[in-house]
């Protein structure tokens, strides 16, 4: 477990101290901003719910997330740090959940970024609490799935640039499941439910779903599994 | 301390290493030797657990490198071939960090960092970012990271390389230092390194362990003829005709070497000992080592043909002056002084012999000294045995470029010049 805090600490430390997070950070607040300005401001709903601006928020994890995790293993390989690692007492285990612990850390700051919006929304009338928070837990277990898919990229390169674009794309083809096999019914259900953003609906609703929850965790899982495999799978070459 | 058994690793390409075996007792300080590619670096990270071996074990005091990782890699300090550094941290924040990760206990980790810092010679540095150090504080750094936690064995992985001459000197003695304490095993092309830390000498080419032991033992075991190389005070025709009549007088086919302008040597027969004279010490250079890369030559010395590397014999005895003044006429530079090494098959000590003779043609011995065969000739031996059928030429090219030899080996004088003029 330290060595895990170990990691993730300095992990956190170097997103701070690299530039690339900030340029992450301050896209998505832009954009995310400016999505509230034309959402709300402009668009001046009649009721006040986050969920009106929740939709083009969650869009912008899609560009986000991958450079907020490209360099997360990719980095290691090009610095040959990847030694150091990987003949410390810490097992490939140990190393990926610090990694990911870290990027859990990211997207909660970028949740809390995102309060902002509601709070200036509360100004104008009341929020259903409930839903925000609920909606909340949901954004934050999508990025989660999502941040360990763009681990899992960042683990199939040296190049932070072609991690990116391999974590994009990943996160592209889940996110569009959904609705590119809308037209064909019998492959929508086949595919459908592994829809990225579909399965928040129901969360931002304030229904609890059991499958959506278990959705996102055993992807995030799934993913983080598999970056162990792809790091481990270096010391047998 | 260290067992490596039957070790192989395979490549997708094919190269890797084959049946690597030997141990190391505790304090030992192994010098691990190869040429470029054959498996020094792949045999550390085995030893280290980076990488798995595709046959045989490694235990680090009984424990297997590979099923009981995380206790006996926390046994290993392993600084690879570039320090693994990240530049964006401070150099407190890296051994914290490293600290953390090799588990060294909380309440000792600040203690341990200002040790590190004060051995090591990173005081003043600590708040500095990694990236701005300088390669030889990195070097530092990375060793700081291998000992932290007080590692039974130390692997270094080229420790000196790429750096400048007093920061080699203060990695070494740090390095034996070290290994007062720990056991070292270091990856080296540089083979005096070896001569001056190591107990032990560990030689691989193409992925196979061809010597293992002491290095002037080592030296001993190959040595198969016997070498001195001397200074005589001394016109260097009367030194050339004393010394040559003396050389064919015991048989010896002799070759002249006429280092002229740093060139390679010429061999010439003994008995002919001056055909070109003049013309030659004309452009002779002062205590001309013979190590002195090649330089072109000035106008005088084009004249002569440029020397060809034959199949030489071993017994020989080169003639090299060195003259102090300027020798505008080689005969009247009386004061001047001559190098010379002689050579001889077998072990017969003919140095007393040599003492007689020049006393007795009043040429006063300046040096006097008895060559060893270094690590570079057994070096050479070893890696140009094993070439065999396979292309000699990048194993030539490899050496000479490795070790700096003067004297290239005889039996690809031409691949060593193609290399030369290709870089």
């Amino acid at each position: 477990m330290n060595r895990i805090l170990a990691i993730c600490g300095k992990e956190l430390r170097l997103y701070f101290l690299t530039p690339t997070s900030y340029f992450a950070f301050a896209i998505y607040v832009l954009m995310s901003s400016f999505m509230f300005y034309v959402d709300f401001v402009t668009y001046q709903p009649s009721v006040i719910d986050y969920r009106l601006i929740l939709g083009d928020m969650l869009f912008m994890l899609l560009i986000v997330v991958p450079i907020l995790t490209m360099r997360l293993v990719s980095e290691e390989f090009r610095q040959g740090t990847d030694e150091l690692l990987l003949t410390s007492p810490a097992s490939v285990t140990e190393v990926v959940l610090g990694k990911y612990l870290a990027s859990l850390g990211v997207l909660l700051m970028l949740l809390l970024c995102n309060l902002v919006y509601p709070a200036i929304m509360s100004l104008f009338g009341t929020l259903d609490m409930l839903t925000l928070w609920l909606s909340v837990l949901a954004v934050f277990l999508m990025g989660a799935a999502m941040m360990a898919i763009g681990l899992f990229a960042s683990s199939l390169s040296q190049h932070q640039m072609v991690s990116a674009v391999a974590g994009f794309v990943l996160l592209l083809m889940f996110w569009l499941t959904g609705t590119l096999v809308s037209q064909n019914e019998s492959l929508a259900q086949w595919i459908g439910p592994f829809s990225l953003p579909d399965r928040i609906s129901n969360l931002t609703k304030g229904v609890i779903n059991g499958p959506d929850v278990i959705f996102y965790v055993t992807l995030a899982l799934l993913f983080v599994v598999l970056s162990i495999q792809v790091i481990e799978r270096k010391r047998w070459r | 301390m260290l067992e490596v058994k039957q070790v192989s690793k395979r490549y997708d390409g094919g190269r890797g290493v084959q049946n690597i075996d030997f141990s190391m007792q505790r304090g030992e300080i192994v010098g691990f030797l190869g040429p470029n590619g054959a498996g020094k670096t792949t045999t550390m990270r085995m030893i280290t657990g980076y990488l798995y071996p595709t046959e045989g074990t490694i235990t680090v005091d009984g424990l297997s490198v590979h099923d009981e990782a995380r206790r006996a890699r926390a046994k290993i300090g392993y600084l690879p071939e570039t320090p693994p550094l990240y530049p964006d941290l401070t150099v407190e924040a890296y051994l914290k960090f490293v600290a953390k990760l090799r588990g060294v206990p909380a309440r000792e980790q600040k203690l341990r960092i200002a040790e590190m810092v004060s051995r090591l010679g990173l005081n003043g540095r600590e708040k500095q970012s990694v990236r701005h150090l300088s390669k030889g504080y990195k070097q530092r750094l990375g060793l700081a990271q291998a000992i932290i936690h007080q590692p039974d064995l130390l692997v270094l992985d080229e420790p000196t390389s790429g750096l400048d001459p007093s920061q080699i000197i203060e990695i070494r003695s740090l390095i034996r230092e070290l290994g007062e304490n720990h056991t070292v095993l270091l990856s080296t092309h540089i083979l005096q390194e070896v001569g001056a830390l190591c107990d032990r000498v560990l030689i691989i080419n193409r992925g196979e362990l061809v010597m293992d032991g002491a290095p002037d033992e080592i030296g001993k075991r190959m040595e198969s003829r016997f070498a001195v190389s001397l200074e005589v005070r001394g016109e260097r025709r009367r030194v050339e005709r004393v010394l040559g009549d003396w050389a064919s007088a015991r048989g010896i086919s002799a070759e002249i070497h006429r280092d002229a302008e740093g060139r390679e040597a010429e061999p010439v027969e003994a008995g002919r000992v001056l055909p070109q004279d003049d013309n030659v010490s004309a452009a002779l250079e002062p205590e001309l080592e013979q190590s002195v890369p090649e330089q072109t030559a000035p106008d005088e010395t084009s004249s002569v043909p440029r020397p060809v590397q034959a199949e030489q014999p071993v017994q020989s005895a080169s003639v090299v002056p060195a003259n102090s003044a300027v020798p505008a006429d080689p005969a009247s530079s009386a004061d001047g002084s001559v190098r010379a090494l002689l050579t001889a098959d077998g072990h017969e000590d003919f140095r007393v012999e040599l003492f007689r003779l020049l006393a007795e043609a009043d040429l006063p011995i300046l040096e006097l000294h008895k060559e060893n065969l270094t690590l570079e000739d057994v070096f050479l031996k070893l890696t140009a045995d094993n070439a065999g059928s396979s292309p000699v030429e990048s194993e030539a090219e490899t050496a000479a470029e490795d070790f700096s030899v003067e004297a290239v080996s005889p039996e690809s004088p031409d691949q060593t010049d193609d290399g030369g003029e290709r870089r």
